[in-house]
């Protein structure tokens, strides 16, 4: 499982569009288009667009009326997903002060 | 070198004294395109849109030997069509019967040979369907398999695989007072905020039947679209037929026939954007082209398409007395706000 102080970036050959208010995902190595519903559209962004997991958690804690146990349950079978389908690509996380710069 | 350029210099070189590009000396338009060639072909020479061009060049059958014995990576055969990717990217395809084409790398050129038997409205639906997409998707456009009407000024799209029931229910609007906009194949482009659908060949294939219920036509003097189907080919009079682009109102995505057979109702339903993207994935009208940058650029079309054009499913029993109920509920449907109505439930990946 990975941790969250790594943070999450879309993985090279993967495409992201908005349909509406949901997204779509196309793995161009593997050629598998996926659907997001707009839950899962929103942990995406938020998770893709954090400096850490740890980070897009927090902001979707203050976002969802979700007990943090279950978030963090949900977010992490999510990620699990997207591992698995070799959409995202974990790493260390962006430093504060990097960030900053 | 190799590829088509190298197999055409062959080719004038060879004993067939086949000339390459020698006169291509007849324009035509469709899908938006410009066709040239040098034999005559059975489309209007009207040419509105002018997207992109494609040259079609008669050849002997050495320069396809030459092809073909170059070899490809990825190949398809059996008795009735074989395909070749060949290592150049240029594409050969072949219909027993009909006819053999390889299209450039670039899509700018189809070299054909019409076999013997092949009548020439049969070739065109060759040359003009399969061959043609691979060169309209070299040239960066993403041809979608769907036949098209215009309603109140308006095309409508109906989107489908095979025996899905697209040309019957044209037949059914044209019976109507619409016009053909297109049959099979769909090119549509970006102008400004909508998305125009542009006029294709000005034929129909039916069953017998079809044609006759709908159409009027007779169907003893008409040509079969291939040997091995009784579905036929039948042309479109001018005064329904839609020669100019118009824009696109509503993308109706047809149900599988198994499972249209099930339901005794005709039902119209709402898409998410989500489902609607994937509709449209699966009406693409060429599956064989899977590179990177044609997958990238499928992938981007279909989710503009998807923001700017109303996409539905429609689901129907498959008879012929049921057809005429489909078009009004479509037409009713069209009068209504043709915006999907999100319908979309939480949850993570499908």
């Amino acid at each position: 499982m990975v941790s969250f102080s790594e943070r999450l970036t879309v993985a090279p050959d993967v495409l992201f569009r908005l349909v509406g208010d949901e997204g779509v995902l196309l793995n161009l190595n593997t050629t598998l288009y996926l659907g997001l519903n707009p839950v899962g559209t929103r942990m995406w962004n938020a998770l893709t667009s954090a400096s850490s997991i740890q980070a897009a958690y927090d902001a979707l804690l203050g976002e969802y009326e979700v007990e943090p146990a279950q978030l963090r349950a949900d977010l992490e079978e999510f990620i699990q997903r997207l591992l698995g389908q070799n959409l995202i690509v974990a790493g260390p996380a962006i430093e504060a002060s990097r960030e900053r710069a | 070198m190799t590829g088509v350029r190298d197999l055409l210099e062959t080719a004038t070189n060879g004993p067939c004294g086949f000339e390459a590009g020698a006169g291509s000396r007849y324009r035509y338009g469709v899908y938006g395109m410009v066709i040239s060639s040098d034999t005559p072909l059975d489309l209007p020479s009207d040419t509105h849109g002018g997207l992109a061009q494609v040259e079609c060049v008669s050849a002997p059958a050495a320069a396809f030997l030459a092809a073909t014995d170059r070899g490809g990576d990825d190949r398809d055969t059996d008795s009735w069509y074989q395909y070749v990717s060949l290592r150049d990217g240029s594409t050969y395809v072949r219909w027993r019967s009909i006819g053999e084409f390889l299209v450039a790398t670039d899509g700018r050129r189809i070299m054909f040979r019409r076999f013997d038997n092949a009548s020439l409205e049969s070739f065109q639906v060759y040359l003009l369907g399969q061959a043609l997409s691979f060169a309209l998707i070299r040239q960066g456009f993403e041809p979608l398999h769907a036949t098209a009407v215009v309603v109140d000024r308006h095309a409508v799209a109906f989107l489908g695989s095979n025996a899905f029931g697209k040309s019957s229910l044209a037949a059914c609007f044209l019976e109507a007072g619409s016009r053909l906009l297109t049959d099979d194949l769909l090119i549509l482009g970006e102008s400004g905020n909508r998305i125009l659908a542009y006029p294709g060949p000005s034929r129909l294939k039916l069953f017998p039947k079809i044609a006759r219920r709908f159409l009027g036509q007779d169907a003893t003097s008409r040509v079969h679209m291939n040997p091995d189907t009784d579905k036929l080919i039948l042309p479109i009079e001018e005064h329904r037929r839609q020669g100019r682009p118009v824009a696109l109102d509503a993308i109706y995505a047809l149900a599988a026939p198994r499972d249209a057979c099930r339901t005794p109702y005709v039902r119209v339903e709402s898409l998410s954007p989500r489902e609607a993207f994937l509709e449209l994935l699966k009406g693409t009208f060429n599956r064989r082209l899977t590179n990177q940058p044609r997958l990238a650029r499928q992938f981007s079309f279909t989710a503009r398409l998807t923001d700017l054009v109303a996409v539905k499913k429609l689901t129907y029993p498959r008879t012929i007395e049921r057809l005429p109920e489909v078009r009004e509920a479509v037409r009713a449907d069209l009068a209504r706000d043709a915006r999907p109505t999100l319908n979309v439930q939480p949850g993570f990946l499908d």
